[in-house]
């Protein structure tokens, strides 16, 4: 057990290099460190990008047009994967503007506050099972606690501050009802995010997040594979409920309502909008990151194990490298299916009304979320 | 008597009020649709997106008699306009400029200067019906309006159009015979 003061204390000692005396000991865990950071965000951050090339493409495809396609660098497209890039461009060369009547300090502290919470609770997440490089195995979890679960939740409502914040101290209207809407709706299915994994945890009776994946990792019956969204399908499905309102896309997108109000950012351009819209896409990531933990199995693919694929009697056998490698690919692959699959909910729902989504939240999902963990409590007291 | 007509709103059954399985009806028609796009788009096949510059379309119907102006000539290369300035006093948005000269033909003027500043232009097409000789026209078959700068000249790239990019015939046009004063060159000949 890991609390939180020793979590502080794992973050100022294991990882700062200049206070302790063996150093050896304590720089190769920087490295080991460094390593994971630059994995991690380096593939968070470029798939963030290119999902807002995906999401258009996608809608494109959907409603029968191309989609983006023309940026190219010497006539060389790429099937318009320069478009983020030039997107980025744009943005930063945009006219950064802040209105007359807007708190200037908050103003600008509330992109900054938002994109933090969303990038920070990525530490929290397993993003595979182990990375062996040189004989030297690497957990590849950046901060593993027990408090995992809990501090992701309550990082990742520290976004709430911005969200409210950038609206608020605008000083727009359109930017204050958006905002109000927004934090109206996060608090809502907050407490549903937390109740509707508190299920899986009771079930694989395990606290870190690697514990839950290698939890899900056995077979029911020898071939279905015991995966969160198999034992759990409500849970899976108010979870995602709550994630699509948490992170306020389509059918809960009344604080945007793209030709109504705009929103809490309604007011901000260049990068600090560009904030805000990257915060969105990291959300998307991490939710299709804890969708995945939770009810995917994670990294597991069915019939493998440490040596190999096992099909009955029937084995082949793999160096442990590239099983390790081939769990962190299924582990990306099983994150990008998640996050298409938000984009295709985004442009096949219509809107829910705003007073909808609040008793959709009180009056639906939370007594059956709550009805949800009680009976699960009680088949688990009747299995033992 | 006001007729009243009661819409009964038809109540969603169970099934529909749980919305899970109209999502996935939803999903499958999204699906389709990206499905077939993609192998459209990968493949080959039915694409309805015209891209644009390089590719057109046929203009459809009476839409080719808006385009740009022109002014039509006579056989020996003489412009049919006689300067009669009733073009340029009909124009709305006065964006037409002549200067009128004398000519040893039976029509007796002829346009020194014939300029249409493009960019007042609003293509309303009164020139065309004000114009007895049948000279200037909006035949042309040119739509495209987009340039760099209004004030140099069309050649340029630009939409101020001089005597230079006005005058001219069509490919394969059959010489038209129409007009009061051409009539003289023609039945002459």
């Amino acid at each position: 057990m890991i609390g939180f003061n020793e979590l502080i204390k794992i973050f100022f000692t294991k990882y700062t290099v200049f206070v302790s005396p063996n150093i050896s000991y304590y720089f190769k865990h920087f490295i080991e460190f460094l390593i994971k950071m630059i994995i991690l965000y380096g593939g968070v951050l470029s798939f963030a990008g290119i999902l807002t090339l995906l999401e258009r493409k996608i809608s494109a495809l959907i409603q029968d047009r191309v989609g983006p396609e023309r940026a190219n660098i010497w006539k060389f497209t790429l099937w318009g994967l320069f478009h983020p890039l030039a997107d980025g461009i744009k943005m930063i060369m945009k006219e950064d503007f802040i209105p007359e009547k807007a708190n200037k300090i908050l103003f600008t502290i509330s992109p900054i506050i938002v994109i933090f919470s969303v990038l920070i609770v990525f530490v929290f997440l397993p993003f595979g099972n182990y990375l062996e490089i040189f004989g030297y195995k690497i957990k590849l979890i950046v901060i593993e606690t027990d408090l995992a679960i809990f501090m992701v939740i309550a990082l990742s409502s520290l976004a709430i501050y911005g969200v409210f914040g950038g609206g608020f101290f605008s000083g727009n209207t359109w930017g204050i009802i958006g905002s109000m809407r927004a934090v109206s709706q996060m608090i809502s299915y907050e407490v549903i995010t937390l109740f509707s994994l508190l299920p899986m945890l009771m079930i694989y009776n395990a606290s870190t997040l690697h514990q839950v994946i290698e939890k899900q990792t056995n077979m029911i019956f020898g071939f279905i594979p015991s995966w969160g969204i198999i034992l759990q399908p409500f849970a899976f499905i108010f979870f995602l409920t709550a994630a699509l309102c948490e992170n306020k896309r389509t059918p809960f997108d009344v604080v945007e309502g793209e030709s109504e109000i705009i929103g809490y950012f309604i007011e901000y351009s260049s990068m600090r909008f560009g904030a805000f819209m990257f915060a969105e896409y990291i959300e998307i990531i991490f939710f299709s990151m804890i969708i995945t933990i939770f009810f995917l199995g994670g990294w597991h693919i069915p019939f493998l194990h440490d040596y190999g694929f096992v099909f009955g009697s029937y084995i082949i056998k793999m160096p442990s490298q590239i099983i390790y490698l081939m769990e962190i690919v299924s582990f990306g692959f099983k994150v990008a299916s998640v996050s298409i699959f938000i984009i295709f909910l985004r442009w096949t729902l219509p809107r829910f009304r705003f007073d909808q989504i609040v008793s959709l939240a009180w009056k639906g999902i939370l007594p059956l979320s709550i009805i949800n963990i009680i009976i699960t409590a009680i088949l688990l007291r009747f299995m033992k | 008597m006001i007729k009243v007509k009661n819409i009964k709103i038809k109540e969603l059954n169970f099934f529909e009020r749980i919305y899970i399985i109209e999502i996935i009806k939803g999903l499958i028609i999204t699906l389709k649709h990206f499905f077939s796009n993609f192998k459209a788009n990968i493949i080959g096949g039915k694409i309805t997106t015209i891209r644009y510059p390089e590719e057109e379309i046929p203009i459809l119907g009476k839409a080719r008699l808006k385009s740009k102006h022109r002014i039509k000539l006579r056989h020996d290369g003489t412009p049919k306009c006689v300067a009669c300035m009733l073009c340029a006093t009909i124009c709305p948005a006065q964006c037409i400029y002549i200067e009128a000269d004398e000519t040893p033909l039976p029509v007796e003027k002829y346009p020194k200067i014939f300029n249409i500043d493009l960019s007042l232009c609003v293509m309303c097409g009164l020139c065309v019906e004000a114009c007895p000789e049948d000279a200037i026209s909006m035949d042309s078959g040119v739509f495209e309006g987009g340039v760099y700068s209004r004030k140099q000249s069309a050649s340029r790239g630009g939409l101020f159009y001089t005597k230079k990019e006005l005058f001219k015939n069509l490919e394969h046009e059959k010489e038209s015979e129409l007009g009061a004063s051409n009539g003289l060159i023609f039945r002459r000949d």
